[in-house]
């Protein structure tokens, strides 16, 4: 019997580089087939291809026995290949029957207007079987986020959909959306629909696939039953070599020092509530939780960004009015925020520019940026963090992803903070620059800086925190030592009590 | 959801609300103004406005916006004039009427090719046709105004059929084919979803060319039948026909609750705001302020605008922080 | 750096594409008519562009943070009626240039407050500040128009210094103060990064709201300015003054490079795009003695200056 699709010589490059290199795979009908690989492997330009929003230079790619026309969205759809995507595609300001139905309606019999009752069936009949109850009639961007990549899974369904594929669809959801997702794909497999499931989430892939293929540098590596493979042979696979630093534990060098950031009792009724944190100088201390904790919210008001209604943020020792950023800064606290694409980063301005930014107002000289204390600052911020970039004059886009995270990283250090807030600092970011940011920060709070790192990623909780503070639900549940520190401690603060009721 | 921010969320309750509170009080110091004849006026004079408002709707719904469409009407008056007036080329008016709908919606599809295919944001290229169709415009007239048109056509446009002018039973008729095309059609759902997210769209496959081509083509079909109905009206027809109706039309559809971002907007909406802007100058001239009072009409439709744009903010902020409540 | 490397990073083809048509256009029109390029007349028929001009510093900056300031050629009209006002009543002129300033102020302060307080698009609160200023202009003068303010104030707009109209000094010395503010100062700096992300301006501790509300003042302010110029010009304030100078003023500012999606463009631009379009115009008005030619041609060139740039950059046209 033929493999359901079989994908043969795939090649792509964009101006010169390779992002796919001949690569050949085959995923059989009915099964769970994981897509491994670190940023810029070729995953994306893969799904592109399957879905024909790219055309591939070379090699063909066939469902069920027939050729796919390459770069044909319309085709791919025909042929039941769907795409759930990181952030699911969506219209925010349209209701979800529409978010389902949209470019493939059902027609009346005169096939002029659209068959509103058939949608409306349909629809109900789609969030039934995918275990939803919420309001079609309601716009999208007022679902959450589960729920909105329920409607695209719905979406998915009623096209029926023979092959899906998912792209990071739990990279923004809880532990416990989570699970209800692995759960509904497990369904859809017993159901017969194939799947291909693109993670960077190593234990869901164990969990939920049959096999696995990897991808390094547009190639394919391997293709492997999951249940012969490990974690660390996995990784192997992706990077080519172990790195043990992810795993290692840290240990923390000094005793910590005086207070450097005291919050008490901040409060934002509905986001966070009460949240008491005392950071010293030299300690690292991981804010644990599941997104949506309010985690991000926190860091976003101790740094001035968002106001809060109640509550006292002291830096140094020196009181913060709140809602002011460059209060915050001027007191010594730097916040490396969450997306680094949108909030980090002036993505089209020179790598220069963007590590200067925040401290450009320092770099003056009769109220006239100084071009020579910029590139001195410039030069030396690149090659303290190894950022690698052609030219300090080259645009911030044409990095890759961990050296842009660097870059983000460099532009709050030159502003020589006393507190580092970093959220999420390695989301996204391939094995070998994570571990590089993992040693940077370490290097740093042996300096004596206090850091604060809201991180969704566990292993990485475990691994750099000598503290570790779990919120659940707005508020804080629980404080653990670095040292005793294990993931189901950790998981348990976390995850809703109700949770444990009902299981 | 309470009364007031029913209000507040839901544009066309806020519209009912303001346009019964002026009518009401207007009536109340001369209750003239709502005679027959004088809603009669008011009504004919909507009729241009919501003709065009119903395609410069579908535009913003998906993204873009279109402020030309006061100088396409200027020419294509000028066009339709030197076509079928008695002392210009005396074209048959059945051949010169369609001929002006297709210029207008050749004019409309030209626009759309340059936003969507020459890739010009929308703003731009109608902010440089506002000038550029007005400089055409008096070229073509050289000065002079153009009279003589067919008098079947003035008594039409005039007079009518039924006791209304054939401009509102054209209203009618569009805005009855806008509100199918927007609910009961996939173009009208995919307009939307343009709107909503662009991204989005191409990634359904949908065709961003096609829809946005077509909605600034039926614009500019709608602008020349506007003109075609209405203009007769007219004694003569001058270069400086249609000043100011771009803004008037944006800013119904702007106040009638329409996002500026696309994806969003009721035809309701628009209907009440193209009523409520319309009533502005004759309550002003019951009020009896006189001469003085009209001068202010401009100020108080750009006050409706700021107030309508407020008010949409501070429920979108509402929104949002519900949502964080979630 | 290689020569190709060189030919790749070099940022001014934008202002290089400028010159020479500006050169191009003045050969064309000094062959078919010699006397175009006399010095003295350019000089005297530059009078008309010395209030957008000063105009267009404020719109660059701003169009360069991603918004748009519709309502100048508006507000021009307030602060007309402001002035003629309280010199009809006071018989101050320098009562009068204050109030005229103030109310520019004033009113882009509105703007300015609306986008960065209340954060509505900029499109559609200086849309409607357009038609409200021009509307309270109409209603508070009831189509009076002022005049006779002396002959020394209508010096201001009249006078030479060497030859040069005075305005001319005012404007180079601001458009000189703007490009180093925008190229040299932090602010400058900033300026650019809101206009290609706000959000991340935010995330660095820029006070994005408050240079937003800054900029829309001094839009507002350089309109009062700008009125002060025009009223000594024609030595009557009336309701009407600077119509359709909006246009012009954004046509000018787009056709020097200036991206309306923000992040891109600066003063040389801007002046070098004023230039074109006053050349543009005088060589259209003066060959074939049409002033309706001029308006389809500032259309078009608005149009066409994009349209080309996407066609020549197809790399950058993709946003």
């Amino acid at each position: 019997m033929p493999p359901f699709i079989r994908v043969s010589g795939l090649s792509k490059s964009y101006g010169g580089v390779h992002a796919l290199k001949r690569v050949c795979m085959d995923i059989a009908k009915g099964e769970i087939h994981a897509l491994c690989g670190e940023n810029g492997a070729g995953k994306s330009t893969l799904i592109k291809s399957l879905t024909g929003v790219v055309i591939p230079e070379e090699g063909t790619i066939s469902i069920d026995g027939k050729p796919l026309p390459p770069g044909n969205v319309q085709a791919s759809e025909a042929a039941g290949i769907a795409v759930i995507h990181q952030e699911s595609t969506a219209f925010p300001s349209l209701n979800t029957l529409d978010n389902i139905f949209v470019g493939r309606e059902p027609f009346t019999a005169g096939g002029l207007f659209l068959d509103k009752a058939r949608m409306r069936g349909e629809a109900t009949k789609m969030l039934k079987r995918l275990g939803q109850n919420f309001d079609i009639d309601c716009p999208v961007i007022e679902l959450s986020v589960a729920q909105r990549q329920m409607v695209a899974m719905a979406r998915a369904l009623s096209q029926k959909c023979e092959f899906l594929i998912l792209d990071e669809p739990t990279a923004s959801l809880s532990a416990k959306e989570t699970d209800s997702l692995l759960a509904i794909v497990r369904q859809l497999r017993n159901e017969g629909v194939t799947i291909l499931y693109v993670s960077h989430r190593l234990e869901e892939i164990f969990e939920i696939a049959d096999r696995v293929t990897v991808l390094r540098d547009g190639e394919r590596v391997d293709t492997q039953s999951v249940a012969n493979l490990n974690r660390s042979a996995l990784i192997f696979l992706m990077v080519g070599r172990e790195l043990e630093e992810l795993t290692q534990r840290h240990e923390h060098a000094g005793e910590p020092g005086e207070v450097r950031l005291e919050v008490l009792g901040l409060t934002n009724p509905g986001v966070f509530e009460n949240i008491d944190l005392r950071i010293q100088a030299g300690e690292i201390v991981g804010l644990a939780g599941l997104v949506g904790a309010g985690r991000s919210e926190i860091a976003r008001a101790i740094f001035g960004l968002d106001r809060y209604s109640k509550g006292k943020v002291k830096v140094n020792g020196q009181m913060l009015t709140g809602g002011s950023v460059k209060q915050a800064m001027s007191a010594g606290l730097s916040l490396v925020p969450e997306d680094r694409q949108h909030e980090g980063l002036i993505l089209p301005m020179s790598v220069g520019a963007n590590l200067s930014m925040a401290v450009l107002g320092k770099l003056t000289n009769r109220g006239l940026v100084d071009p020579r204390l910029e590139r001195d600052l410039v030069e030396k911020l690149m090659s303290d963090l190894l950022i690698k970039a052609a030219s300090q004059e080259f645009p911030a886009e044409t990095l890759s992803g961990g050296n842009q995270q660097k870059l983000v990283i460099g532009k709050w250090i030159a502003a020589k903070p006393q507190v580092l807030i970093l959220d999420e600092p390695t989301r996204g970011v391939d094995i070998a620059a994570k571990a590089q940011v993992h040693r940077l920060i370490r290097n740093l709070a042996s300096k004596g800086l206090a850091t604060l790192i809201i991180s969704s990623d566990m292993n990485e909780v475990l691994s750099i925190s000598d503290r570790i503070i779990v919120m659940r639900e707005g508020r804080i549940s629980g404080e653990i030592r670095g040292r005793e520190a294990t993931r189901e401690l950790v998981l348990d603060l976390a995850l809703p009590q109700e949770k444990e009721v009902l299981a | 959801m309470n009364f007031m921010s029913r209000l507040l969320r839901q544009r066309e309750y806020g519209l009912t609300a303001v346009i019964l509170i002026i009518g009401a009080s207007v009536a109340f110091i001369d209750t003239g103004f709502l005679a027959a004849g004088n809603l009669k006026d008011l009504i004919i004079r909507c009729a241009p406005t919501a003709i065009v408002a119903c395609g410069v709707m579908l535009v913003v719904l998906t993204g873009e916006i279109d402020i030309s469409v006061g100088s396409l009407m200027a020419l294509l008056a000028a066009l339709m004039g030197m076509m079928i007036s008695e002392t210009r080329m005396e074209i048959s008016m059945w051949l010169g009427l369609p001929a002006t709908l297709l210029l207008g919606t050749l004019v409309g599809a030209f626009t759309g090719a340059l936003v969507t295919l020459g890739k010009v944001p929308s703003i731009i290229v109608t902010l440089g046709l506002l000038t550029a169709l007005r400089g055409l415009t008096t070229l073509i007239m050289g000065g002079n105004n153009i009279d003589g048109l067919p008098d079947g056509l003035g008594q039409m446009t005039k007079y009518g059929v039924l006791g209304m002018p054939i401009s509102v039973w054209t209203a009618i008729a569009v805005i009855i084919v806008t509100g199918v095309i927007i609910t009961k059609t996939a173009l009208g759902r995919r307009l939307f979803a343009v709107g909503s997210s662009r991204y989005s769209a191409k990634m359904v496959g949908l065709n961003e060319t096609r829809l946005k081509l077509f909605a600034f083509a039926y614009t500019g079909f709608l602008t020349g039948l506007a003109t075609v109905v209405d203009v007769p009206r007219l004694p003569k027809i001058e270069a400086g026909i249609g000043i100011g109706f771009e803004l008037l039309v944006i800013t119904c559809v702007v106040v009638g609750g329409v996002s500026i971002s696309g994806g969003r907007g009721k035809l309701r909406g628009v209907l009440l705001a193209v009523l409520l802007m319309t009533m502005i100058r004759p309550a002003l001239t019951f009020m009896d302020v006189g001469e003085s009072g009209e001068k202010w009409t401009r100020a108080i439709q750009g006050m409706f605008i700021l107030l309508a744009v407020i008010t949409d903010s501070i429920v979108q902020r509402r929104r949002k922080r519900r949502l964080h409540d979630l | 750096m290689t020569f190709k490397e060189r030919l790749r990073t070099f940022r001014w083809w934008h202002e290089l594409g400028l010159v020479i048509l500006i050169i191009g256009l003045l050969a064309v029109a000094g062959t078919l008519m010699p006397r175009f390029l006399d010095l003295k007349s350019q000089l005297l028929l530059s009078r008309h562009i010395w209030e957008m001009a000063i105009l267009a510093l404020a719109i660059t900056l701003i169009i360069i943070t991603g918004g748009i300031d519709l309502s100048v050629g508006a507000a021009m009209g307030l602060c007309a009626v402001a002035f003629g006002m309280t010199f009809q009543y006071t018989g101050s002129l320098v009562l009068s240039c204050v109030a005229a300033m103030l109310t520019g102020g004033l009113g882009g302060a509105v703007n300015g407050a609306l986008i960065s307080k209340i954060k509505v698009h900029p499109l559609i609160v200086t849309l409607a500040t357009y038609a409200a200023f021009r509307g309270i202009a109409e209603g508070l003068s009831q189509g009076v128009s002022y005049s006779q303010f002396g002959e020394e104030f209508s010096q201001i707009a009249r006078g030479k210094w060497f030859g040069v109209p005075i305005p001319a000094y005012l404007f180079l010395a601001m458009a000189v103060a703007c490009a180093v503010f925008l190229s040299k100062t932090p602010t400058g700096r900033f300026i650019y990064a809101i206009g290609h992300n706000e959000k991340a301006a935010r995330f660095s501790g820029i006070d994005v709201d408050r240079i937003k509300f800054w900029l829309y003042a001094s839009s507002g302010m350089l309109a009062g300015l700008a009125t002060l110029v025009y009223v000594s010009r024609f030595d009557t304030a009336k309701a009407d003054a600077g119509t359709g100078f909006e246009l012009e003023i954004i046509t000018a500012v787009v056709v020097g490079g200036t991206s309306i999606f923000g992040g891109r463009g600066n003063i040389a631009g801007t002046v070098l795009g004023l230039l074109l379009i006053h050349e543009t115009r005088l060589f259209v008005g003066r060959y074939w003695q049409m002033d309706e030619l001029k308006s389809i041609i500032i259309g078009a060139l608005l149009i066409a200056s994009i349209l080309l740039y996407r066609i020549l950059s197809p790399k950058k046209g993709r946003e």
